[in-house]
């Protein structure tokens, strides 16, 4: 037996959804067992084709056959007459068991919500009590005070139940009681009981009506098992719960008895199951789950409209450490075609160089870090191009190798610590583990090393702390132990994404200059995403701008804030605040980054762009070698940031 | 560790406090006098007298009700109004029995249930996925006294695999106890298997999908360590949450099913005592039932308490 949860309404969405095609058909099916179950009830005497009752010892134990549709029992009964008869006995238990639930607990939950103080903790008290037994435990005590039946098992049963309906009604008024048109309604001098009843009671009625269909399976079910054990329903009446007892004494001999009231019961119970969930769905909690906040997407762009037109790979640079050339990254659409989010991507890296990669929220910046990892979710793919790291080929690896690689040759630190930290474990465990994981140090040696290497990232008694769990640690402390953990094997690429966007002010700039510090001890080569132009100024030797999935201009720091060279670039320096000027306000540039999909077929920035001609219609290459630009017109406009 | 434990113990005092007095009060809330239900109409007036003088029903309700504590808490639970056995020996006799199939029950819930949820988790729209939709939704609505019966009829009177009655102690064979114990415990355990599988299914899709899985494969951990690890343990903090009542259902479950299997545990107990208003073993067997749900509820917290840090007194 099962108590119902009045918490346990939670259905999970998806489950809605995925069943909102096949629902329709469902429920009717659901309803017509419901209806056939009330109909059989009501006219059981005029439908069964036998008295329940009597007896045939020369027939007992039957197959079904035409006489007998379902068979005979032990006594020579007829098995459906019996199950006719049953349905009855189905309806009255339930109905009576969950009146005496509803009467109970809704009037005494309304009671001692509204009334709170001693009468409230003291009833949920015992409600705590009665609910920490097993249902069935307490359905056999309060039968041993009554005796047993029918009726009394019905009663048993609704107080159980009750325990459900009155902190469910309770809740609801605690809810409630405090919402203005109560608090209103009370100032005027409205009574409590009209209060209760005009202004509480419908709010809970729908609540209610859920909880109610959950009781009723639950009821049905508990039904059957008390009869089955002999404390409901006397023999020689028929009930589901006592028909399954008979089948419980002649299953060696006539499994078949058992068939008819289980298969019974179970499409009963999943019946009203089913259309309680519809209940629920219907009231409330599926008007959030109809409006999708994708809905609205646009899918008419032909994804087929990207080609990735042939740019000249960047030039090969000493020390090279990664170079990408002509990565895309393709998300699956609904209809089963491919949306690109990053086109025609290249860049590389030399050791001991930090590039960086901005661009506004939805350029494809972090993306582009965790495709080179490997690591974009699994509706991603990435489907040209080469990721070159430490002259191999990414792409080509196995799951196995480039688990293998990352961590050992590339590692990355998140936007947020204190997420991207287990809050299971402690800090130190999680890069000793790495440390085992990786490099077979032992336990003690791995965590000797975790010590120094939180030590290293400047954290005072790194002993102490290694010990501490995630939320026991600051933002800036957790981003330090986030490094500490991805230096751990020595990476030769570091992917820094976002790292200080989290972080207090103050905090950042201790943070970059740790990046700083351990880049020139380690000699890491760093891509830095940042949408912070201030923080890419200074930690980086080259910065890439990216606009929509692409890149659109590449340059030395120096040279791109002097000189930037596409209008993009020179919009967002615009809007970079200065600390000297702060009269005029900051220029902005206007609209959004499109989404993917509805991406302008030729230059991609060309509808927010100041400078657009016919031209821009159609695709610009990337132009250039140590400095590159994807402008039509970058060689006769002359940008300046605006200062 | 241990702070945990006390403090979790302090919480259970007003429950075992409220469980205590509503048990003690059934004795006076019988409709007949127990006296009556003993001697039933035979027996003289002063045999009667005697009697109710022996068994302390002068005394006011509160003295009766400290020195029933005070008994129950050493351990003396009263003896049966009905064949005059101790309660304590007939609970202690059964306890095993039912212990056993809620045990077994629990762990093949949990085994296969985790099991299926990771599965379904790792591959939505698979059929583990389904399955366990589907399973989670029919295991509602199956009486599972009834899933037993199919069990015995298909595994124990055809194929003759496992017994189809009775229950063999541990001690005696740990093998025929398994044998013993296979069908009801599945009978059981199964359903719940479907509610923990989808629990852990939408627990584990939601952890898939933090920062902390993200960054545990960047750092190059194998995708078996990450999954097992570093999402298991954070997907099971809320299905450890809800696993006590889950346990308590399977307690419940197990006392009707132990009738489909003639297993004489503490279900069998119970309903002969409801027969016979036996009181005294109606009041000891709320008491063990509680004492397991606290246990059980003491065992979940603190693996609670191991999954989840922040869960800890500081």
């Amino acid at each position: 037996m099962k108590t119902v949860p009045s918490d346990g309404a939670a259905a999970a969405p998806t489950r809605s959804r995925r069943r909102a095609g096949g629902s329709a058909v469902i429920v009717s099916i659901a309803g017509a067992i419901l209806s056939l179950l009330v109909f059989l009830a009501v006219f059981a005497d005029l439908v069964s084709p036998y008295d329940p009752l009597r007896q045939n010892l020369i027939a007992s134990l039957q197959w079904p056959s035409a006489a007998h549709w379902l068979g005979t029992d032990d006594l020579g009964r007829d098995v459906l007459s019996r199950l006719i008869h049953g349905c009855r006995i189905a309806v009255i238990a339930a109905g009576e068991a969950t009146s005496i639930a509803l009467l109970i607990g809704v009037p005494i939950g309304l009671f001692i919500g509204y009334r709170g103080g001693w009468w409230d903790w003291i009833v949920m008290r015992i409600v705590e009590a009665v609910v920490s037994i097993p249902g069935i435990m307490v359905a056999i005590v309060i039968l041993a005070l009554l005796g047993t039946g029918l009726h009394k098992a019905m009663i048993a049963l609704g107080i159980l139940f009750s325990t459900s309906f009155l902190r469910l009604a309770r809740g609801v008024v605690l809810a409630e009681r405090e919402e203005v048109y109560v608090r209103s309604a009370r100032v005027v001098g409205a009574s409590d009981g009209r209060i209760l009843l005009r202004h509480i009671l419908p709010n809970i009625a729908p609540p209610l009506i859920v909880q109610t269909t959950l009781t009723v399976g639950a009821v049905l079910l508990a039904e059957a098992g008390l009869s089955f054990i002999g404390l409901g329903v006397q023999p020689p009446d028929a009930s589901w719960g006592t028909m399954l007892s008979t089948a419980a004494a002649f299953m060696d001999l006539h499994w078949f008895l058992a068939i008819p009231p289980g298969v019974a019961i179970i499409l009963t119970v999943l019946s009203i199951n089913l259309i309680g969930d519809v209940i629920r769905d219907g009231v409330g909690r599926g008007i959030a789950v109809a409006a999708r906040p994708d809905a609205g997407a646009p899918r008419h762009a032909a994804p087929a409209v990207v080609e990735p037109s042939a740019a000249p790979p960047p030039r090969h640079r000493p020390d090279e450490v990664l170079r990408v050339e002509g990565l895309r990254v393709t998300v699956a659409t609904a209809d089963g075609g491919e949306l690109p989010l990053i086109s025609d991507l290249s860049l590389s890296i030399s050791k001991g160089e930090t590039l960086g990669l901005v661009g506004e929220s939805g350029s494809g910046k972090t993306l582009t870090g965790l495709a080179i990892l490997g690591l974009t979710s699994v509706a991603l793919r990435t489907t040209h191009g080469s990721i070159v790291l430490n002259g191999r080929d990414l792409r080509g690896l196995s799951q196995r190798q480039i688990e293998e690689v990352r961590g050992n040759e590339v590692a990355m630190v998140f936007q947020d610590p204190t997420t991207s930290l287990n809050p299971a474990f402690t800090v130190g465990s999680q890069i000793a583990e790495v440390l085992r994981a990786k490099h077979g140090l032992s336990k003690p040696a791995a965590w000797a090393r975790t010590v120094e290497l939180i030590d290293r990232v400047g954290i005072p008694r790194p002993a102490e702390r290694a010990r501490a769990f995630p939320h026991e640690l600051s933002g800036g402390m957790a981003q330090r132990i986030a490094i500490a953990r991805a230096l751990s094997c020595n990476p030769s690429l570091l992917v820094a994404d976002e790292p200080t966007t989290a972080l207090d002010v103050t905090v950042q700039q201790e943070i970059l200059d740790l990046f700083r510090d351990l880049q020139a001890e380690f000699g890491m080569a760093i891509l830095f995403v940042t949408h912070d132009l201030a923080v890419a100024a200074d930690i980086c030797d080259r910065i890439s701008v990216m606009y929509a999935g692409e890149m659109v201009e590449m340059a030395e720091v120096g040279a791109l804030f002097a000189r930037p060279r596409h209008p993009y670039t020179r919009g967002l320096l615009s809007a970079m605040p200065h600390a000297s000027d702060r009269m005029p306000p900051l220029p902005t540039i206007r609209g959004n980054v499109p989404r993917p999909g509805t991406w302008p077929a030729g230059c991609r920035f060309s509808n927010r762009c100041d400078f657009r001609i016919a031209a821009c219609e159609r695709r610009i290459p990337l132009a250039g070698a140590d400095r590159q630009v994807r402008c039509i017109r970058a060689d006769e406009l002359i940008l300046e940031a605006a200062q | 560790m241990l702070r945990l434990i006390v403090q979790r113990l302090m919480a259970l005092v007003p429950l075992l406090f409220i469980v205590s007095v509503l048990t003690f009060s059934f004795t006076s809330l019988l409709p007949s006098d127990p006296v009556d239900l003993i001697l039933g109409d035979t027996g003289t007036q002063e045999q009667h007298e005697m009697l109710r003088e022996r068994m302390g029903l002068n005394e006011p309700i509160v003295v009766r009700y400290v020195q029933w504590l005070g008994r129950a808490v050493q351990g003396d639970l009263g003896t049966s109004f009905f064949n005059s056995v101790s309660v304590t020996t007939a609970l202690m006799q059964r306890l095993p029995v039912t212990l056993s199939l809620t045990l077994v029950s629990a762990l093949i819930a949990i085994v296969v249930g985790v099991a299926a949820g990771i599965a379904a988790a790792l591959r939505p729209r698979s059929w583990v996925d389904r399955l366990a939709t589907v399973g989670a939704t029919i295991g509602q609505a199956i009486p599972n006294f009834w899933f037993g019966l199919l069990l015995v009829a298909i595994f124990a009177v055809n194929l003759r695999w496992f017994p189809a009655t009775g229950f063999t102690p541990l001690s005696a064979s740990p093998v025929d106890w398994m044998r013993s114990v296979a069908l009801p415990a599945i009978a059981l355990g199964l359903s719940s298997s479907a509610a923990i599988a989808r629990q852990v299914r939408s627990a584990m899709v939601g952890v898939l999908q933090q920062d902390y899985i993200r960054a545990a494969r960047a750092q190059g951990l194998s995708s078996r360590r990450v999954i097992l690890r570093h999402a298991l343990t954070n997907a099971m903090v809320p299905v450890v949450a809800v696993l006590s009542f889950q346990i308590t259902v399977l307690l419940g479950g197990a006392l009707i099913v132990e009738q489909v299997f003639a297993i004489n545990g503490l279900g069998t107990l119970a309903i002969g005592a409801v027969r016979q208003q036996d009181i005294p073993m109606i009041q000891g067997l709320v008491l063990v039932m509680v004492g397991l749900v606290v246990v059980v509820q003491l065992a979940t917290d603190v693996v609670y308490g191991l999954l989840n840090p922040k869960a800890r007194p500081s």
